[in-house]
């Protein structure tokens, strides 16, 4: 059972979380281990995993950046930041020597939060094309698309994963430094 | 349904609990005393003492009064190093792994010691009750590790209890203050002990506790402010303290640090020494502030993974002792910018707590549902001495993750995997779990093997593998080596060696318990039997599920517990496939029953 038959969705990246959310803790009112105390070992054994693959698949498919790297996994494919063009790079070269610079503590408040807004900014744009990306892989599957072209989105998601990795690895570094 | 207790073991005091027609109250000890202080007294004899009669002989008897026995839970003596300097325990040779205290000659490792706080409990409550009590829910601090939560369920099995769940103390708290009337809103229990604290962030909705975020520090409480305290007053002796003496300031130091919650100035007096000074509120104040500060990191790290502003938090709860300081008020107030609840006894709250959730397992209250989570990062070691995270922290649990493993060498028959938890990159810096060795890999050349190693954090918070080789489909056995705990071998030693049970005692038991056991898999397994789901497992597995019954039901009349037990597993890897089928059915309708409910 994958993550999406879990909660009984179609393989498609517009999740609503507030509906999500109401199937999870539906679910969890029937799987949860909590409920099978007096059952025999299997079935406890059972419970504790069908929730432990509820709760996983609620942890994944809730967030916009996982859910995406999730559905690509089903497919086969794997974001590889061997794979960037040299720009990227080199931006994020430069930035990982002042976030060295925050780390050591030489850096101002001030360059810090300048540091801090410039990566933030980076990170949007790829949200935003990140997100936009996903509505055009719903619209492709609800609408039939054949398979080359499905293949061609999933590569160009995984593109976009691959190369916002750097960034999101430089905003956590930044905030574990602060 | 035998009854369930809830347990509040702590560093300093202990509690027994238990919920009637839905109402939690505190199991009094036969002296009417509410608290069981969590101290035993040894004596040359061999008896024991528990609770406030063990309190008594702190001075008098501090080398076999143990007392704070909490904080060497899951620990190896490096660990605790730095606290060893004042207190009066000798501690074993043999600490490593695992710290032990040596006490008239014999070592005991810190779950046998609580274990007599359990069985104190234990003894309580079925006086009060009057019956037998078997099951009980124990709780322990959020922020605790794997080993410290198995060490807990471990001293359990030693008092001879049946621990049905390890409740996170925090999560426990809000069950108890019965905040499940506001329907909605988000909780940040604050959780200041006698030797740990707790921060705990959970969003509410329609009867479900759901844990957003945890954090803490499992050495952190009351005790680091009677130290500070005690070395006030060691800094102005002129000679030498004796282990007596120590004992007799840390007792007058307590008082006056209790006496200060009300008071703005209070005499501290050692009448044994002697000595006298008095202390303000203000003194003290500034002596335990860099004590109060270190719980604000921890407040806003899981107001941060929790994704919260703490103007977002609509109720404050305290729990703990600690929690009675001004100070330590103050300091949550202007934190969150609320007045913090304080209705509820501190010192009580978790126990009620853990005897709700006791009522919930034992059935009798489905409309609440604690979802938890897990404080610390799983990991793996990788090339390099880098921890990869696979179970990230905040993680509701149970929780899994599978990782794939092969071998580097041809016909390599077993694989080590070093599991750690923990936030930091490297593994130095992490806290070792446990060495798993993979066993009786079919041999192959190398990188053949796939080996799938499937970690499984159950509702406990305590870690499980299985793995099984992908080309043959073979489940592999998996040797645990816990770094910082006991195996089950050394547990049952222990249960043996409780003075409490003779040998045959405990024969006896063990067997009870496994008939007990496999009279409900034969009754699942009948069960199953007429599911309509039977029909889809292979005419292999019906025939496995068949003599594995008839294996079971051969030797379940025997005294032979480890037999019965064997034929118990048989049956259960059995049928784990059919069981799994009538669950993923069960899910599927579930689904199929919300749709339909929602298209009308």
């Amino acid at each position: 059972m994958d993550y999406f038959e879990v909660f009984g969705l179609p393989r498609l990246l517009g999740i609503e979380t507030a509906a999500l959310e109401k199937t999870f803790h539906e679910l969890s009112r029937k799987y949860h281990p909590d409920y099978f105390t007096t059952a025999s070992p299997a079935e406890k054994t059972q419970a504790v995993r069908m929730t432990a693959l509820l709760n996983d698949a609620y942890r994944t498919l809730r967030h916009p950046v996982r859910r995406v790297e999730y559905l690509l996994s089903v497919y086969g494919f794997k974001p590889d930041g061997s794979k960037v063009p040299q720009s990227l790079l080199m931006e994020v070269f430069e930035i990982n020597e002042q976030l060295e610079e925050v780390k050591a503590g030489r850096a101002s408040i001030e360059e810090v939060d300048s540091l801090r807004a410039q990566i933030k900014e980076k990170r949007e744009r790829f949200d935003t094309e990140l997100q936009l990306d996903s509505l055009e892989w719903d619209e492709l599957v609800k609408s039939g698309a054949a398979e080359a072209k499905l293949k061609t989105q999933l590569e160009k998601l995984t593109t976009i994963l691959s190369e916002s990795s750097y960034i999101r690895n430089l905003e956590r570094d930044l905030e574990n430094a602060g | 349904m035998p009854k369930i207790v809830g347990i509040d073991l702590g560093t300093t005091n202990s509690l027994v609990a238990i919920a009637e027609d839905g109402v939690p109250r505190v199991i009094p000890g036969p002296d009417g005393s509410m608290l069981v202080p969590s101290v035993i007294y040894f004596d040359e004899a061999g008896t024991t003492l528990v609770g406030n009669r063990a309190k008594e002989k702190m001075v008098e008897k501090p080398k076999n009064t143990i007392f704070s026995i909490k904080r060497f839970m899951g620990k190896g003596i490096e660990d605790v190093r730095g606290d060893l300097p004042l207190l009066p325990f000798e501690v074993s040779p043999e600490s490593e792994p695992i710290i032990r205290l040596k006490i008239f000659g014999r070592d005991y490792t810190p779950p046998e010691l609580s274990a007599f706080i359990l069985r104190e409990l234990k003894r309580n409550a079925e006086a009060a009750l009057g019956e037998e009590i078997k099951n009980a829910v124990i709780t322990v601090p959020a922020y605790f590790n794997d080993a410290q939560r198995q060490a807990t369920k471990d001293a359990g099995r030693i008092a001879g209890l049946d621990v049905l769940r390890i409740v996170n103390e925090p999560t426990a708290a809000s069950l108890a203050y019965g905040l499940d009337k506001r329907k909605q809103g988000t909780i940040a229990v604050y959780d200041f002990g006698g030797g740990t604290f707790d921060i705990s962030i959970l969003k509410l909705s329609e009867g479900i506790f759901e844990v957003l975020s945890t954090s803490g520090d499992t050495h952190l409480g009351g005790d680091d402010i009677d130290d500070t305290l005690i070395r006030l007053v060691l800094g102005q002796l002129k000679q030498q303290a004796d282990v007596h003496q120590i004992q007799a300031i840390r007792r007058a130091v307590n008082k006056a640090k209790e006496d200060l919650s009300a008071a703005d100035r209070v005499e501290i007096v050692v009448q044994e020494l002697p000595f006298r000074q008095t202390i303000t509120r203000e003194e003290f104040n500034r002596l335990i502030d860099p004590i109060v500060d270190r719980t604000v990191r921890p407040c806003l790290q899981a107001l941060r993974d929790a994704g919260l502003k703490p103007a977002e938090i609509d109720e404050v709860v305290m729990v703990g002792g600690s929690t009675r300081i001004p100070l330590v008020r103050q300091r949550v107030q202007e934190l969150f910018g609320r007045v913090p609840h304080t209705e509820l006894n501190p010192d009580e709250v978790v126990a009620l707590g853990a005897a709700v959730q006791a009522d919930i397992l034992a059935g009798s209250k489905r409309d609440m549902l604690l979802l938890d989570v897990t404080p610390l990062s799983l990991g793996i070691e990788t090339m390099g001495g880098v921890m990869s995270k696979i179970i990230p922290r905040n993680s509701t649990i149970p929780a899994s993750a599978t990782e794939m493993f092969t071998t580097f060498i041809d016909g390599q028959t077993n694989v080590k995997i070093h599991v750690l938890q923990g936030e930091r990159e490297l593994v130095k810096d992490c806290r070792s779990l446990a060495q798993f060795d993979l066993r009786d890999i079919p041999p192959m050349p190398a990188g053949m093997p796939r080996i799938e190693v499937k970690f499984l954090i159950d509702a406990d918070g305590i870690l499980s593998a299985s793995a099984q080789e992908q080309r043959t489909n073979k489940y592999q056995s998996i040797e645990v080596k816990p770094t910082y705990g006991l195996t089950d071998e050394q547990v049952e030693q222990m249960i043996l060696e409780s003075f409490e049970y003779a040998e045959a005692d405990i024969e006896a038991r063990l067997a009870i318990e496994a008939r007990n056991e496999a009279e409900t898999v034969l009754n699942a397994t009948a069960k199953g039997l007429v599911d309509e789901q039977h029909a889809n497992i292979s005419e292999e597995e019906k025939a496995e599920i068949a003599a594995a019954t008839a294996q079971l039901r051969g030797v379940m009349r025997g005294s032979d517990h480890q037999a019965i037990r064997q034929a118990i597993e048989r049956l259960s890897n059995a049928t784990m496939h059919l069981a799994e089928l009538i669950m993923t059915a069960a899910i599927s309708k579930a689904l199929k029953d919300k749709r339909v409910r929602e298209i009308q």
